[in-house]
């Protein structure tokens, strides 16, 4: 599949792990309508996620994201061990991570935590609190929080 | 010594030597002719006595060999002599008439008695002899023929006797109980002070009398031999045994006795010493008792369940029909048997003082409680019981009646209610948990459906044509009201599966949360929703926020056109709990419905008209039922309605 949505002149680059694709699509519809210069990735699984932050085989050339959107329950290795690895590797914990995920069970967001998640949202049911909730990280993660500069991960 | 002698009184023998040498005797005519001295002391000489013959003067005129060899004296030594001078004392004087009275007189005094005096050996010693007198006429007048016999012997049995005697007196006048010496002939011959008391008698009117006169049955018939057996054996089968009889005081009246025997070996043959005791007062004790053992007995076959009396060392000492019966044992089986038999674990020990602990403290633990154990029947099979013990004072100490009740089908009934529960259980586990899990994974792509087809809708909304956009609107509805149900769902099923952590919680925040939560439309309806001031509460608090936003929010959205007026108030009811009801001015509820609206999905009016999912109510009830309570309903067409359930106070 296509694993990054192109967007000329972006300015921030994000990358989402979501292995179900009608929220791809409609996390895609979300931002469009709120961010200005951005650059969706898209990752539908852990193993694959993991090889874009590292740069390996075809993502060689992958970007390294400014914010990462994490669901927790994916195919092949599950959110929660990819948050684990972002946090374990020195050159990648320092980008944000955000779970995004429909659960809203206590254990997964106190597990998440645990795991040096930078924070964690549920996904509303309604459309139009999705997207609120999309124009909300957009507005704090991607406006006003200041995050470390790009360096190239070792 | 011979068999006269002995407690036999000496009187009677002077009676015998009476009899056999009768009065004054003339000398035998054939005699007549001889030599009187010559043909007398060949008779003399013969006797096996000594005999010495004196006369009227008190001198010896003839004595024999025995007589010389007696006394250490040559014949002619004495012949001659006083008989003074062997005899000193008492045989002289009673020979020879004195101013008072004749001769023959003195004689006649004397003749044929024994009379025990002292005689005089030639070496100087003294000897008691007991000399026998008899006349013998004379040319010279009467002679008196002495027949002198030695009874050292005699003598010095007699004083044992006597001391002894004396001895075994002492012993039954010292003796507790009344005592009483009988000869195998059924007389008494001894008796202490307390017979004559106890008898009312005094001693001289029974000794000698028929025992049966104090004691009319039994006692003498054990002591006379019959054609059957010895009197030996007779006494033997009665020695030592404690007997109870019958007495009969001198007043007629009767008493119970205890008498032990003891056999008394005598010159006259073997007496019995009885020891008799008055048992009036332990018989009356024996009586009562076993009047109250018969009673209780008559109970204790009158119960419905086994009963098992125990004593202290665990051994059964009694039971009734349904114990036999119950554990497959005729009654004497188990009779002073082990309980540990047909209890083997867990009762013996309860009854049995250990180190730790007293009989009475071991038994106080366990009265009136109802012990499960296992019983076990002569064929060996089990079967779970369940006793009661009671104490039951005893002469012989506490023993303990245990009533004992087969439960095998209560038991049986039991495993199985366990077992019905538990799948129960399980059944309600799996469906709650199917419910929240089908509710969650449901959510997923519903989520997808009604985010498309809102999005559909916003796009493309009049960009199509009028038929499509129909369309897209009632599957924009339909998916946001599925989305709502599942909402519901999960909310019903997490009353069940959550919460129950009952604190104290203000029912004021709580209802202040469920406003909060339904901002939206109490601003919408311009509602009023009004309060008393709320009670504390034990209560979950998330569940009583549910409450209170399911009843009010019911309450606003079932309105006519005017202001919609919601009053939650609560008051106190029965015991530390609170009332609560939300009344509104609302639709109402046509009581012929009161029974459906807490049913889930129940329904009472059009989608069109008001949207829901019929879960709200049926949410509100599992909530107050966790709670322990109930919810009711107080409404009419037209005239609102009012919703109250019960709350514990909190502590």
């Amino acid at each position: 599949m296509n694993l990054s949505s192109k967007q000329s002149g972006a300015s921030h680059e994000v990358l989402l792990v979501e292995d179900n694709l009608g929220d791809v699509r409609l996390t895609q519809e979300a931002f469009r309508n709120v961010a200005g210069a951005l650059r969706l990735h898209v990752a539908s699984d852990g193993v694959e996620a993991l090889a874009f932050l590292k740069q390996e085989g075809v993502h060689a050339d992958a970007p390294r994201p400014d914010l990462i959107l994490l669901d927790l329950n994916l195919p092949k290795m599950d959110g929660r061990e990819v948050l684990a690895r972002i946090k374990a590797d020195d050159g990648l914990k320092s980008i944000p991570t955000v779970i995004l995920t429909t659960s809203d069970a206590d254990t997964d967001i106190a597990e998440s935590y645990r795991l040096q998640a930078n924070c964690y949202l549920s996904k509303p049911v309604q459309l139009e609190a999705f997207e609120g909730l999309v124009k909300s990280i957009n507005d704090f993660w991607l406006t006003k929080a200041k995050l470390p500069q790009n360096q190239v991960p070792s | 010594m011979d068999s006269h002698s002995g407690i036999r009184s000496r009187q009677e023998l002077g009676s015998l030597a009476n009899r056999t040498n009768g009065a004054v005797r003339p000398i035998p005519d054939e005699l007549a002719g001889l030599d009187l001295v010559e043909r007398y002391r060949e008779l003399l000489m013969a006797a096996p006595d000594s005999m010495v013959v004196v006369d009227q003067g008190g001198e010896i005129v003839l004595l024999n060999d025995q007589a010389e060899k007696q006394f250490g004296y040559p014949r002619d030594a004495l012949i001659g002599q006083k008989v003074t001078n062997i005899i000193p004392e008492g045989f002289a004087e009673r020979l020879i008439a004195d101013g008072l009275r004749s001769r023959q007189d003195a004689l006649a005094q004397q003749i044929g008695a024994g009379i025990e005096l002292v005689a005089l050996r030639s070496d100087g010693s003294e000897f008691p002899i007991e000399i026998m007198l008899s006349p013998l006429e004379s040319p010279d007048g009467i002679l008196v023929t002495a027949a002198i016999r030695d009874i050292s012997v005699r003598k010095a049995a007699e004083d044992e006797l006597a001391r002894t005697e004396e001895r075994y007196r002492g012993l039954l006048e010292a003796a507790p109980d009344s005592m009483v010496v009988v000869d195998q002939g059924g007389e008494i011959v001894l008796l202490n002070a307390q017979a004559e008391k106890q008898f009312g008698y005094s001693r001289d009117e029974l000794i000698g009398q028929k025992v049966t006169n104090i004691i009319p049955v039994g006692f003498a018939e054990r002591l006379i031999a019959d054609g059957t057996r010895t009197a030996a054996e007779a006494l033997a089968q009665q020695i030592g045994t404690g007997i109870e009889l019958l007495a009969l005081r001198k007043d007629g009246s009767e008493f119970p006795i205890e008498i032990m025997l003891s056999p008394l070996d005598s010159p006259d043959g073997i007496l019995v010493t009885a020891a008799i005791r008055d048992i009036s007062v332990r018989k009356a004790a024996e009586d009562e008792l076993a009047r109250t053992e018969q009673r209780y007995r008559g109970l204790l076959e009158a119960a419905p369940d086994s009963m098992v009396v125990v004593n202290q060392a665990g051994e059964i000492v009694l039971l009734n029909a349904q114990a036999e019966k119950q554990f497959g044992y005729r009654r004497d089986a188990l009779i002073g048997q082990k309980v540990t038999n047909i209890i083997p674990v867990g009762f013996a020990e309860r009854i049995i003082a250990d180190g730790l602990r007293s009989p009475q403290d071991a038994l106080a633990q366990q009265i009136g409680t109802g012990i499960e154990l296992l019983a076990l029947r002569r064929d060996g099979s089990e079967f779970p019981i369940e006793i009661m013990l009671s104490p039951l004072d005893s002469p012989d100490g506490i023993l303990v009646t245990a009533a004992i009740r087969d439960i095998s089908v209560r038991k049986a009934a039991e495993v199985h209610l366990l077992e019905k529960n538990a799948e129960l259980k399980l059944s309600n586990e799996e469906l709650s948990q199917f419910a929240n899990i089908a509710s969650h994974d449901l959510q997923e792509p519903l989520r997808m459906v009604a985010s498309y087809t809102q999005l559909l809708s916003r796009r493309y909304k009049g960009k199509l044509d009028a038929d499509a956009d129909e369309f897209i609107a009632f599957a924009v509805d339909g998916a946001s009201r599925m989305q709502r149900l599942i909402q519901d769902l999960l909310a019903f099923s997490r009353v069940g599966t959550t919460g129950g952590e009952h604190g104290e919680v203000s029912s004021e925040h709580a209802l202040n949360d469920a406003l909060v939560n339904l901002r939206g439309a109490i601003e919408e309806r311009d509602a009023l929703v009004t309060h008393d001031p709320l009670p504390s509460v034990r209560a979950d608090a998330m569940q009583l926020v549910q409450l209170f936003q399911n009843l009010v929010g019911n309450a606003i959205k079932y309105q006519g056109p005017g202001v919609p007026r919601v009053h939650v108030s609560a008051v106190r009811c029965g015991n530390r709990k609170w009332m609560f009801a939300v009344k509104d001015n609302g639709l109402g509820i046509d009581p012929q419905y009161f029974d459906r609206i807490f049913g889930m999905f129940q329904r009472l009016h059009k989608r069109e008209e008001f949207s829901g999912t019929g879960i709200g109510l049926a949410i509100c009830k599992k909530i107050v039922e966790r709670h322990g309570g109930t919810i009711s309903v107080e409404s009419a067409p037209g005239e609102g309605t009012t919703f109250s359930f019960a709350l514990k106070e909190s502590r």
